[in-house]
Formats: structure tokens, C-alpha cells, sequence
């Protein structure tokens, strides 16, 4: 585990991420609405690079609305480009199953500079 | 056996295909109706045990068939679910003929039996969904009838919405469904996904996994999410696929999950609270060693519930049924399982154990 450098603030605006070469299969460091998160880019499914994956949000059960759905977390959610499999950046929870979950990491801003430690 | 036994699958046939018009109104008295047996698909031999045609048709006489379980048999309880003539193509008509069933039922089996050992099924048509509903608030109360029965050859999945006030008025009278193969008139869909089988073994060994549309329909479309009380009874089997289709479910359901997220546990999870099977004896290894090992699979021993399927040339007595199961899972399949279900716990513990 090490303070490792990702880049300035400036270049991780919101909606951004920005894949660090750190352990075996590289962390995701996500900026979501002016907050950072990081996720290990490995799914806990069978091990797909997770951030590769589209970041959105999910869905919902809404009795109320037109198809019963409600799009909730936008930005919040990666989604496994292998199988599907949606993960909270924030928490490292899978969305489906909470029992299953990916690694999460700390993030830090000094400076203008963002830091992660993996 | 020294347990008790309930046999929760048994089909008492009409003396006589005719002799439904006794028990229809002169309104539909004269109506063409089809005969009880499915006119494509008959088994070599004939649907029923051999043994068991003669004067009448085979489990149509109450005293003969309470001999056959009750005496020569070991059951303690038998759920009589009698055919309808399946779909035809007049739903008015087709509610009628579940209404005679239901009358005959009640008045040739049910209440002339004073051992009250024969318990009953509402028949009822669900492509007449009022009809149905009606059906079942004009029976519900009626002490002997412990649940609603449905032909497995429905035209759509049981788990959409348009049948949904049929599973309902049955959950609010805590009556399971039972999902029983009944068709063959003409108006049923193929039985396999390809179209029809050629023979009859292609047709009779394809025929039960049909429930699992019903089952995964009732899963993913939210039925039984919305209706905790509702129960779903497979009465012809095909329990020996559940765990493989449920796995996929369960999978599918892990990267589908934000297109049905009114599903909020694994589909398998739904099982124990919703689904009942009853045995057969085409389902389950061939090789007896692994029945106990295979059974634990998707916990299947909660499941299963002993039904002999008489009078069909099928008909597996209570140690086939169990063979090779452990003794908690011979007690589970032979008795309790169905207890719980029909809530006639009390009765056999009392009388028998």
C-alpha cells in the first residue's frame, strides 16, 4: 500500500475517472459530482476490467411510474463490461447481490494534486 | 412404510365421459363437448394402468379407488385433481365444464366420503379470468377443497398480469395453484418450443418442463413478489431440471437485475415460500445411489411433495417415490411438505403418529 500520485484535480473533473497502474490489475479513481471514489478494476465475478465498463446509474422499483421503473445513482454506477454486473463506485457494493463487492481505495486531494493509496 | 402418507396428486376420472351433462345446467346440457383424454399423444396402451379399465373408467368409482390407496396402498390422505377437458376454444362454455367438475367432484367424491380422507381442487379456466374468480369465491369455503387447479397448456404464462385476480382471490383464500397437464382439444399450443413431438415418448418426456415458463414467468414478472401467500404446485413433475434453469434464472437475474428490479432476491430464493412439485416417476437419476445427493440441489427436499398420478399408467407407489432418500427426505416428500401446504398437519400427526 502507497500514497501513489494520479494527476491534477483539473484533469479528474466530475464524471471523469482515471485508470491507475497500481497492484495486479490497476484501480479506477472516479470523480462523481466533486467527490473521489476508487475501485480495483477487477470484477468479483470472474475478473473483468470493471472500469471498463460504462459508469450510470440503475434502476429502480417504482410501482408508480410508467413501467414501474425509477433511474436512481446516476453517475454512481459501473456496470461490468463482461456480464453486466453493477457495482455503487462509492461503496464497492454489488447492486444485485450485496454480499458481493469490489475493493474500494482511498483517495485524497493536496495541493491540486489527487492522490491514491493502493 | 410406518409414516404417514399423502398422495397429492390423484385423478378421479366420470364413470363416463357423458356423465358430465348430469351436472350441467339445460343451458350447456346439450353443448358439444370433448372427451376427457387428449385426442393426439395417448400413451401405448392407453393413458391409464391397464389393469384399472373395466366397468367405468379408470378412477372413477370411489369406493375402488379408496380401496386401491387407502387398504391396498399405504396413503393416509389423497388431493383428488380431476381433468376438465383442458383449453377449448369457448371459454363460457369451458368455465361451465369446470363448474360441473367441481359439482361432481363434491358430490361423488367429497362429501359422500365420511373418512375424510379425499381432499378436492377448484377447477377453474383461467383465459375466463371473472369466470375463474368466481369460481373460486363459490367454492373457497368448502372445508375439502384445499386448492385451485389450472391446465399446464395455457396459451400465455402464467405469470402475466391478465391472470393475476385468479392467483389473487387464491392466495386470499390461502389455496395454492395446481398446475396440472390437461389438454389435447385443439386449441393448445405445441408442446415443445420446436412444434410437435413425433411420438409419444418425445411428447411425454418434453411435456412437464413446460412449467418452467410458467415458473420463471411468475419469478421475473413479479407475481410472486407481489402475492407473499401465493403457492404454485407442479403437479406433473419436471423437478429434475429445476436446478440447472434455476441457476441460469439466478444468473441472468445478476446482470438483468435493473430490467425487473421488483425481483429483490435470487429467483432460486423464491422456491421454498412459492413452488411445490409433485414426484414422478419419470423425474430424478436412474441411478438410485444419487437420489439423496441430487435431491439436496436447490434444497429440492422442501419441495417435493408424493403424488402417484393415479390411475395414469405412470403411477409410482410411495417407496419408488422415496427411493434412495434419506429418511428426513422420505418423511419431507412422503408427508409433511404436503401438510404444510394444505394445512392438514393437525389431522394426520393426530391420527397417526
Amino acid at each position: 500500500m502507497q500514497r501513489r500520485p494520479v494527476c491534477a484535480i483539473e484533469d479528474l473533473p466530475p464524471g471523469s475517472m482515471k485508470l491507475v497502474a497500481a497492484g495486479k490489475f490497476g484501480v479506477g479513481v472516479y470523480n462523481i459530482d466533486g467527490a473521489l471514489y476508487a475501485i480495483a478494476n477487477y470484477c468479483a465475478h470472474e475478473g473483468a476490467p470493471l472500469c471498463a465498463g460504462y459508469v450510470g446509474g440503475t434502476n429502480e422499483f417504482a410501482p408508480e411510474e410508467p413501467g414501474g421503473l425509477r433511474h436512481v445513482r446516476e453517475g454512481r454506477i459501473a456496470r461490468c463490461p463482461w456480464h453486466q454486473w453493477e457495482f455503487d463506485i462509492t461503496t464497492g457494493v454489488n447492486v444485485a447481490d450485496p454480499n458481493k463487492r469490489v475493493r474500494t481505495y482511498e483517495v485524497d486531494v493536496a495541493d491540486g494534486q489527487v492522490y491514491l493509496i493502493a | 412404510m410406518n409414516t404417514p402418507i399423502i398422495d397429492a396428486n390423484v385423478q378421479p376420472h366420470f364413470r363416463y365421459n357423458s356423465e358430465i351433462r348430469r351436472y350441467l345446467s339445460a343451458t350447456h346440457k346439450l353443448r358439444s363437448i370433448p372427451d376427457v383424454e387428449q385426442q393426439w399423444y395417448q400413451a401405448p396402451g392407453g393413458d391409464y394402468r391397464e389393469d384399472l379399465y373395466g366397468d367405468g373408467y379408470p378412477g372413477s368409482d370411489p369406493q375402488t379407488v379408496a380401496r386401491h390407496l387407502f387398504t391396498d396402498g399405504e396413503v393416509d390422505y389423497a388431493v383428488l385433481n380431476p381433468l376438465t377437458r383442458g383449453n377449448i376454444a369457448d371459454y363460457l362454455l369451458n368455465s361451465r365444464i369446470c363448474a360441473a367438475v367441481n359439482d361432481w367432484l363434491l358430490d361423488r367424491w367429497l362429501e359422500p366420503d365420511t373418512t375424510d380422507r379425499f381432499l378436492g381442487t377448484i377447477r377453474v379456466n383461467p383465459e375466463d379470468v371473472r369466470g375463474a374468480v368466481a369460481e373460486i369465491e363459490r367454492l373457497a369455503g368448502h372445508p375439502k377443497m384445499v386448492q385451485v387447479g389450472v391446465p399446464m397448456q395455457s396459451r400465455e404464462p402464467y405469470g402475466k398480469p391478465m391472470f393475476e385476480p385468479i392467483w389473487e382471490a387464491a392466495a386470499a383464500h390461502g389455496l395454492p395453484v395446481a398446475v396440472h397437464i390437461n389438454g389435447g382439444n385443439g386449441v393448445d399450443h405445441a408442446p415443445t418450443f420446436a412444434g410437435h413431438a413425433y411420438t409419444y415418448p418425445g411428447y411425454a418426456a418434453f411435456m412437464p418442463l413446460n412449467s418452467f415458463v410458467h415458473l420463471a414467468t411468475l419469478i421475473i414478472d413479479g407475481m410472486f413478489g407481489r402475492h407473499p401467500g401465493l403457492r404454485f404446485v407442479f403437479a406433473d413433475g419436471g423437478y429434475d431440471i429445476l436446478t440447472p434453469l434455476m441457476w441460469r434464472l439466478d444468473t441472468f437475474w445478476m446482470s438483468m437485475r435493473d430490467q425487473t428490479p421488483w425481483v429483490d432476491r435470487y429467483p432460486s430464493e423464491y422456491l421454498p415460500d412459492h413452488v411445490r412439485y409433485c414426484t414422478s416417476a419419470l423425474d430424478g437419476p436412474t441411478d438410485e445411489s444419487q437420489a439423496e445427493r441430487w435431491l439436496d440441489f436447490t434444497d429440492k427436499a422442501d419441495l417435493l411433495m408424493y403424488g402417484s398420478s393415479y390411475p395414469h399408467w405412470s403411477t409410482s407407489s410411495p417407496d419408488d417415490a422415496v427411493a434412495g432418500l434419506g429418511s428426513t427426505q422420505r418423511e419431507k416428500v412422503l408427508w409433511r411438505n404436503a401438510c404444510d401446504l394444505y394445512g392438514i398437519a393437525a389431522g394426520v400427526e393426530g391420527s397417526l403418529s
